[in-house]
C-alpha cells in the first residue's frame, strides 16, 4: 500500500510555501523533566537555524506485553507547544535585581558577576550570624532543577526541606495501611483491569498521555465508573457515575465493605493471608494482643492470630503466607495473660464487621453520601468478582480526613483480593530508579570502582539490618536503612518550619476548622508529640537566604502571600528564584536568575514505574540569552562564596548538622558519609565536592554536563536498573530505555515487584506471590492502628468523619483538582495553551448557586470566607454541583487580580494526626510519614464584583 | 488535476469520540506547525469543543452553507472575526516588568463584551445536575468529496488534490470570503492581513512523505484513524463502510465529508431517587441523531452489541480495531516517523 497516490503530487509554487515551511535542521531527542508527573513523554525536537522549531512526541514505544495496547504516542497539549514557551514573554533570559519593593514589579537587568556576589555576601552573612541551614530551599520534584539544587544544598550545608509535605502529594491513607504510599502499576496495566473506579481523580485532566489505557480496557470488556461530587470531565467515558457529596468517601467506601463481608463474598483467603484483618484485638484495652501480654518479654510489635485447629499462634513477621494455617476471621476466644489473668481477644475483621453493620450498611451510608443503597450493592458485586483498580489521584490526600478517605478505598481493595496481579490496585506516585544519577554526583571519585564501592557499603548496610532482624525483608532493611540515614541529617519537616516560622499555629488552633469530636485541641497533640521527641525539633534561626529554583513557594502553598509575606518574607535577607520562566514567586524575589529550559540542556524527565523508561532530554538549542544551567548557576553562587568569604578572612565554617537532605536519601542517595567528615566545612572543599575534586568541571569553569549524565546512567548499570552497555550515547543513539529493576530507592523498592520485559508492572507481587510482609507496625497491610491518638481520635479502623468547616461556616465547599491547560503553573502564560481556553482563570459553579447570587457566565465575583478572598471570573456549568465550587488548581497568582489566587483563601490545615509517631511504620520518613496541609472542601461563598 | 478518476483516491479521517478526552493535543499541534504568525493567531484549523455548546465560529451549526436537496449551494453565513474570536493579546511585558506591584494582572486585552474564543463554553454542556452531559469532539477541513467551498469560490482558487485534500491556491485566491460561507462546517479562516481565506491543509507536506497529520499522529488519546477510504480491510474503510459506526458529521448539508466521528456513549442518568436508570440514555438520543442523522442509532447499537459480547467473554473484531493494539495501525499507510526523515524534507 502505497502512501503516496500513483500518480505524481500536482507540484505548484503556492504548494512548495507549506512543503518549505514544514523543513528543519536537526533533530533530538526531548522530553519535559518537570514535575508533570508521570510525564516522561519521549518527544523529538526538531530544530531550525538553532533554535527550536517545534517538537513532536517521538512515538517510538515497542509493544511490551502482547495483547496490551502500547504507549504510543505519549504526550499533551503542553508538551506539543513547550517550544512555544521556550522563546515566550515568560522567558527569562537576563538576571534581573529588584529595584523598588518586594512584589513592586520592578527591576534592573545585572550582570551574572554582580548578582552571584551579593547572592554569595548574603550567604556568607546568614553562614557567619547563624548557621548555613538558615539558607534554605523548599523540596520540589521539578526534575530537571532538583539534583544541581540538592547538591549545592548539601555542599554548602544548607536547610533542605522536605519535599512531601510541600507539595503534600502524599496519601497519607495509604501510608498507614501498607506502610508506603506509592504503590503505581505501569499505565499500561490499566489495560488489564476488568472493573475501574476513577475515584479522586480526573484522568481526562491528569493522565492525558495515558488516558486511551481506560478507553482500551473498556473496549476490552472492563467497566468505567467515575465517582465524584460533580459530573467532571472523567465521566465522559464512563460506564456509571456515581454522584457522591463532597468529602463522604469513606461513608461510601466502607458501605460497599460492608456489603462484601454481609454477603461472603469477600476473598478470605486474601484477606488471612494479605491483612491483619486476622489478628487478634483484646476486648478489655482494644489494644492488639501482644507477645508482651502474653510472656510478659518478646517484641512489643509481635501480634498475634487465632487458629480453630491449633489455637493461639504468633503472627509470622518475616512471611504471610498462610502454610496451613486457617486463620480466624470471626468469634471470640479466651488468652491467658503473663500476669496470669485472662482476656477475651476477637480478630480484627469481627471487630470491624460489627463497626460496617452498626455504622455504614448501603442504607445508612444513604443520608451521608447520596449515593443509592442499589448503586453500593450493585458496586460491591462488582468489586468482589472483578480485577478492580481504584484510579486514585493526589485529591483525597488534600481532604481533612483525606486519610480516611484512602483507608477505606484499601479497605475495598482488601475485601477483594484486589492487589498484587495485573488489572488491580490502587496508584499514587513513585520515583527512583535512576539511582546512578545521584551516585555519579556522591562518589568519591569517577568512575565504575568507586561507585561500586558506594553500591558495595550500601548493600552491606542492608545486610546489616537484616542480620539484625531476620524477619526482614530487603524492603524492609532499605526502609530502616533511610530512617538511619534521616537521623544523620537535618531535614526540616515543612509543618514544623510552617509553625516555627509562618504563623500557621495559628490557624491549625482554630477549633471549629479541625475535627471538633476530639478529646483535646490540636496544640496539645502537637506538645505530646514534640515533648515525646517524635519529631526533631529544628533550630528556631529565622530563615536567612531562601533559593527558590523549580519551585514556586507563594503559588502552591496554602494561605499563599497572605500567610508567607507577613511572616516569612521579613526575615528572609535575600530571596533568590532559579527559574526558566516567571513565576509568582519570582515576582516577589530579590533576585530572578534566569536557568536554560529543558532543551537547552541535558537531563532526564522524572524516571517513574507508570512508564519505566529513562527518558533523555538532550541539549537541542543554546540555552537563551544569558540563560545557564542550574549546575553552572550553582557552581558560580560556590566559587563567589568562595572568594568573597575569603575576603572576609573565612577559612571554614561550621556545619549546623545538615549534610543532606532526606529527600534525596529516599529517592535514591547514597550515603554521604564517603564525603562527609567533622562538623566544619573549610571554604577550599566546596568546589572540589561540588565538582568531584573537579571531574566534573569543565575547561570553561562550568560543569560539563555531558560528563556528569553519562557518569550516572553508568552508575545506574551498575545499580543494575539498566540494561548492561546503556551510556548517554547509546540512549541517544536508540533513544528511550526501559529500567530492568527498581532497584534500592525507597520509593522504588516499595513497587515490591519484579521488572519484567515483556510484561505490565503491576506492585505487590513480593506480597501477593512470595509473602513478603508489609513495611507496617504489624507486617500486613494495616487496617487496625493501636496507636494511642488513633484509639483517642476513634480512627483505629476505618471510618467516616464529617469534612471540619475549615475557613469558616460557609454554604460553599471548594474543591480542586490539577487543570486540563497546564504543569502547576507552568505554560500558564504560553500564548498556544491561553487560547484553548478563556484566558484566565475562572471558577466553575452550578447555575443554582450563579442565580442565586445574581451572578451570570463570566461575571467577575470574589470568592470569600473567615480566611481571605480571591476575584476571578465565573464559568457556570451544569455539571457543577449545587454547593460546590470548582477552582482548578495551577493558575498563577499573576493571572488574579491583585495577584492573589484561590490558595490566599486556603487555611492550609494538617490534620492532628500527621504528627503521630513512636509506632512502627508511623515515625517520620522523608518524602512520606509527616504532617501534610490540606485545602479540599474549604467552605466559602462568592458575591459578584463586577457584571461581564 | 489531470490524475484520471481510478487514480483518485480519497483521504479519510476516523475520529472516536469515545476515546477523544478534549486535551487540544490536535489543536495545538496543527497550530504550532501551521498558524504560528500573527495574523493567523485566532486560527485553530483544528479545534476541539465540547458539545453541546456554540462551539467555534459561535453559534456555527446555525449558520447554514453546504448544498440544498437539489444539489445546489445554500446560501450561508459567513462568520466574523468576532464568532471565532480568541486571538487576544496579553500583557505579560506589563504584568512582569511594568512595576504596577500587582495592580495589572495577566489577562486577555479584548473587550469583555460579547467575548468568545476557540474553546470559550468548554466543559459547559447541558442538562441539570447530576444528570448534565458533555462530551468532546475536535474538528478540522472535512476534506469533503462535494466540496462547497470550492463551488463557491469566485476566483477558482479551491481545487481537490488527487489524494482527495481540498486546498486553495493562496495566490490566486482574492479573499472573496465565498467559501466562508458556503462551508457549512464553518472551518475556513481569514487572514486580513494577507488577504486570503486559510483552512486545514490535511498536513499535504507530511502526506505526501508517507508520514501522518499532526493532529492524528500527535492525538495521545489515539482517538484517531487516518488512511484511503476505499482501502478494503484498513480499520477507516472497515469503521465507515463494514461496520458502519463512523458516521459524518451533520450529512444534511450534502457536502460528503471525510472526517467520519463515533457517536459517544454516556454513563447511565439517575432517577428522582438517585438511583441509576440503566433504561434511558444520559445524551438525549435526539441530540446526537440532530448531529449524525438517523444512522446513529444504528451505530451505537452495533457498538453496544459488540462491547457487550467483550463483556461477556466473547471476541469482537471491532472493540480489537478500536483498542489498536498497535498504534501505527491507525496511521494507515501513513506510518513514517518524520524523525527518520532526511532533513531536506
Amino acid at each position: 500500500m502505497d502512501a503516496v497516490p500513483k500518480t505524481d503530487p500536482i507540484y505548484t509554487g503556492w504548494e512548495d510555501l507549506y512543503r518549505k515551511k514544514w523543513q528543519w535542521d536537526d533533530v533530538f531527542w526531548g522530553s519535559h523533566c518537570v514535575d508533570c508527573y508521570p510525564g516522561s513523554c519521549p518527544m523529538r525536537v526538531y530544530v531550525k537555524d538553532g533554535i527550536v522549531w517545534r517538537e513532536e512526541q517521538a512515538g517510538s514505544f515497542k509493544t511490551i506485553e502482547e495483547g496490551v495496547p502500547d504507549f504510543n504516542p505519549m504526550g499533551c497539549q503542553k508538551g506539543a507547544s513547550w517550544s512555544q514557551s521556550l522563546y515566550g514573554p515568560d522567558r527569562l533570559m537576563y538576571p534581573l535585581k529588584r529595584v523598588g519593593e518586594r512584589g513592586e514589579g520592578k527591576w534592573n537587568r545585572v550582570t551574572w558577576d554582580e548578582a552571584l556576589e551579593d547572592i554569595a555576601d548574603s550567604c556568607l552573612d546568614a553562614i557567619q550570624k547563624y548557621g548555613p541551614h538558615t539558607i534554605v530551599r523548599e523540596g520540589t520534584p521539578e526534575y530537571s532543577t532538583v539534583h544541581a539544587t540538592m547538591k549545592f544544598m548539601g555542599v554548602l550545608g544548607g536547610g533542605d526541606i522536605d519535599l512531601g509535605g510541600s507539595i503534600n502529594d502524599f496519601s497519607i491513607g495509604l501510608y498507614e495501611t501498607f506502610g508506603k504510599f506509592s504503590p503505581v502499576s505501569s499505565a499500561d496495566d490499566w489495560f488489564h483491569s476488568e472493573l475501574v473506579l476513577i475515584w479522586h481523580m480526573n484522568p481526562v485532566f491528569t493522565r492525558i498521555p495515558f488516558y486511551h489505557f481506560i478507553a482500551e480496557a473498556r473496549y476490552n470488556g472492563a467497566e468505567v465508573v467515575n465517582i465524584s461530587p460533580d459530573v467532571n470531565p472523567s465521566h465522559t467515558h464512563a460506564d456509571y457515575q456515581v454522584p457522591i457529596n463532597g468529602a463522604t468517601d469513606p461513608a461510601f467506601g466502607l458501605a460497599i465493605v460492608q456489603v462484601i463481608l454481609d454477603e461472603g463474598i469477600a476473598d478470605y483467603e486474601f484477606i488471612r493471608e494479605q491483612t491483619d484483618l486476622g489478628f487478634l484485638v483484646r476486648s478489655d484495652t482494644k489494644r492488639y494482643l501482644r507477645e508482651t501480654d502474653v510472656t510478659g518479654s518478646g517484641r512489643e510489635d509481635q501480634l498475634y492470630q487465632w487458629d480453630p485447629d491449633k489455637g493461639l499462634m504468633l503472627a509470622d513477621r518475616g512471611d504471610m503466607r498462610l502454610k496451613g494455617l486457617k486463620i480466624a476471621l470471626e468469634g471470640e476466644f479466651d488468652v491467658k495473660l503473663a500476669d496470669g489473668s485472662t482476656v477475651k481477644v476477637r480478630p480484627v475483621c469481627a471487630a470491624l464487621k460489627e463497626h460496617l453493620d452498626a455504622n455504614y450498611t448501603p442504607e445508612k451510608q444513604q443520608p451521608i453520601t447520596s449515593v443509592h443503597p442499589d448503586t453500593i450493592r450493585m458496586l460491591a458485586r462488582k468489586v468482589a468478582t472483578k480485577r478492580t483498580n481504584i484510579m486514585l489521584g493526589y485529591n483525597a490526600c488534600k481532604f481533612y480526613h483525606g486519610d480516611l478517605i484512602e483507608r477505606a478505598m484499601c479497605l475495598v481493595l482488601a475485601v477483594s483480593g484486589n492487589w498484587g496481579k495485573q488489572g488491580t490496585g490502587i496508584r499514587c506516585w513513585a520515583s527512583g530508579m535512576h539511582e546512578g544519577h545521584f551516585i555519579a554526583q556522591e562518589k568519591p571519585a569517577p568512575g565504575a570502582q568507586a561507585a561500586a564501592a558506594v553500591i558495595a557499603a550500601r548493600d552491606a548496610e542492608f545486610q546489616a539490618f537484616k542480620d539484625k532482624d531476620p524477619t526482614a525483608t530487603t524492603e524492609i532493611a532499605i526502609r530502616d536503612s533511610i530512617r538511619l540515614d534521616e537521623k544523620r541529617v537535618l531535614t526540616p519537616i515543612p509543618a514544623l518550619w510552617w509553625y516555627n516560622h509562618c504563623g500557621y499555629g495559628e490557624r491549625w488552633r482554630t477549633k471549629e476548622w479541625g475535627d471538633e469530636s476530639l478529646p483535646r485541641g490540636f496544640q496539645d497533640y502537637m506538645d505530646e508529640a514534640m515533648e515525646k521527641g517524635w519529631w526533631r525539633s529544628p533550630p528556631l534561626d529565622p530563615p536567612q537566604v531562601l533559593i527558590e529554583c523549580g519551585g514556586n513557594m507563594l503559588r502552591r502553598t496554602r494561605g499563599g502571600k497572605k500567610a508567607l509575606l507577613d511572616t516569612l518574607w521579613p526575615q528572609l535577607q535575600k530571596i533568590v528564584t532559579i527559574d526558566f520562566r516567571v513565576s509568582q514567586t519570582a515576582l516577589y524575589a530579590d533576585y530572578v536568575l534566569p536557568a536554560a529550559q529543558h532543551y537547552e540542556k541535558i537531563g532526564f524527565s522524572i524516571p517513574t514505574p507508570h512508564v519505566m523508561n529513562l527518558n533523555l532530554s538532550d541539549k537541542s538549542a543554546e540555552p537563551a540569552g544569558e540563560s545557564k544551567n542550574e549546575w553552572d548557576i550553582y557552581l558560580g553562587l560556590l566559587m563567589k562564596i568562595v572568594e568573597r568569604g575569603k575576603a572576609r578572612g573565612m577559612t571554614e565554617y561550621e556545619l549546623s548538622g545538615s549534610e543532606s537532605s532526606g529527600s534525596e536519601v529516599a529517592l535514591g542517595g547514597a550515603s554521604f558519609d564517603t564525603i562527609l567528615t567533622g562538623n566544619t566545612r573549610s571554604l577550599d572543599e566546596l568546589i572540589p565536592l561540588y565538582t568531584m575534586g573537579g571531574y566534573y568541571q569543565s575547561e570553561d569553569g562550568g560543569v560539563d554536563e555531558e560528563k556528569l549524565i553519562d557518569e550516572g546512567v553508568r552508575d545506574s548499570v551498575l545499580c543494575g536498573t539498566l540494561p548492561y552497555g546503556t551510556t548517554l550515547d547509546s540512549i541517544r543513539e536508540s533513544g528511550p530505555v526501559r529500567f530492568i529493576d527498581f532497584g534500592v530507592t525507597g520509593m522504588g523498592s516499595a513497587q515490591a515487584s519484579p521488572v519484567e520485559p515483556d510484561k505490565t508492572h503491576v506492585p505487590f507481587r513480593n506480597h501477593t506471590e512470595s509473602g513478603h510482609p508489609f513495611p507496617t507496625y504489624a507486617r500486613r497491610a494495616q487496617f487496625y492502628i493501636d496507636h494511642d491518638w488513633f484509639l483517642e481520635a476513634n480512627e483505629h479502623m476505618p471510618t467516616h468523619k464529617p469534612n471540619p468547616k475549615a475557613g469558616g461556616d460557609y454554604p460553599l465547599g471548594m474543591t480542586s483538582g490539577h487543570n486540563r491547560w497546564s504543569i502547576h503553573a507552568m505554560n500558564q502564560a504560553n500564548e498556544v495553551i491561553l487560547g484553548t481556553h478563556r484566558g484566565e482563570p475562572n471558577v466553575m459553579v452550578n447555575p443554582d448557586d450563579a442565580k442565586a447570587r445574581g451572578v451570570k457566565d463570566d461575571d467577575l465575583v470574589r470568592v470569600f470566607n473567615d480566611v481571605g478572598d480571591f476575584k476571578v471570573r465565573v464559568k457556570i456549568a451544569p455539571n457543577v454541583q449545587p454547593g460546590q465550587v470548582i477552582t482548578y488548581n495551577g493558575w498563577a497568582g499573576f493571572q488574579y487580580t491583585g495577584w492573589s489566587g484561590a490558595n490566599e483563601a486556603e487555611p492550609g490545615m494538617v490534620k492532628w494526626i500527621g504528627f503521630a509517631a513512636d509506632y512502627g511504620h508511623l515515625n517520620y520518613f522523608p518524602l512520606e510519614w509527616q504532617p501534610v496541609p490540606v485545602s479540599r472542601w474549604t467552605r466559602c461563598d462568592f458575591e459578584k464584583v463586577e457584571a461581564a | 488535476m489531470n490524475a484520471t478518476a481510478v487514480e483518485k483516491r480519497q483521504i479519510a479521517w476516523v475520529v472516536d469520540l469515545n476515546k477523544c478526552i478534549g486535551c487540544q493535543t490536535c489543536s495545538v499541534a496543527c497550530k504550532v506547525l501551521w498558524t504560528r504568525e500573527d495574523s493567523e493567531k485566532a486560527q485553530w484549523w483544528c479545534s476541539v469543543n465540547t458539545l453541546p455548546g456554540e462551539g467555534t465560529p459561535r453559534g456555527w451549526e446555525d449558520m447554514g452553507g453546504g448544498y440544498d436537496k437539489d444539489g445546489k449551494l445554500s446560501p450561508g453565513k459567513q462568520p466574523t472575526p468576532g464568532d471565532f474570536g480568541g486571538g487576544f493579546d496579553f500583557n505579560h511585558e506589563e504584568v512582569f516588568y511594568g512595576g504596577s506591584g500587582g495592580k495589572v494582572h495577566l489577562e486577555p486585552q479584548a473587550p469583555r463584551k460579547d467575548r468568545w474564543a476557540m474553546n470559550w463554553d468548554e466543559d459547559q454542556g447541558a442538562g441539570e445536575w447530576p444528570n448534565s452531559y458533555y462530551f468532546y469532539m475536535p474538528r478540522l477541513c472535512n476534506h469533503c468529496t462535494k466540496p462547497a467551498c470550492v463551488e463557491s469560490c469566485p476566483s477558482k482558487a479551491m481545487y481537490k488534490r488527487d489524494d482527495g485534500l481540498v486546498l486553495r491556491d493562496e495566490s490566486v485566491c482574492k479573499g472573496s470570503k465565498k467559501c466562508m460561507a458556503a462551508c457549512p462546517y464553518k472551518k475556513i479562516y481569514f487572514n486580513e492581513e494577507r488577504n486570503v481565506a486559510q483552512h486545514c491543509i490535511g498536513c499535504f507536506p507530511r502526506i505526501e512523505k508517507g508520514v501522518a497529520p499532526a493532529c492524528v499522529r500527535q492525538c495521545p488519546g489515539r482517538a484517531v484513524f487516518i488512511g484511503w477510504l476505499d482501502e478494503v480491510g484498513s480499520p477507516v474503510n472497515r469503521l465507515v463502510n463494514d461496520y458502519k459506526v463512523a458516521l459524518p458529521l451533520h450529512p444534511e448539508y450534502g457536502t460528503r465529508p471525510n472526517v467520519f466521528y463515533i457517536p459517544p456513549f454516556s454513563p447511565h442518568p439517575l432517577k428522582d431517587d438517585m438511583s441509576i436508570d440503566t433504561e434511558t440514555p444520559r445524551i438525549p438520543p435526539e441530540y446526537l441523531e440532530s448531529l449524525f442523522g438517523s444512522e446513529v442509532h444504528q451505530a451505537l447499537d452495533t457498538m453496544k452489541n459488540e462491547m457487550e459480547k467483550v463483556r461477556g467473554g466473547g471476541s469482537s473484531d471491532l472493540m480489537k480495531t478500536l483498542i489498536a493494539y498497535k498504534w501505527l495501525e491507525m496511521l494507515g499507510p501513513f506510518t513514517t516517523d518524520p524523525a527518520e526523515l532526511t532533513s531536506d524534507a
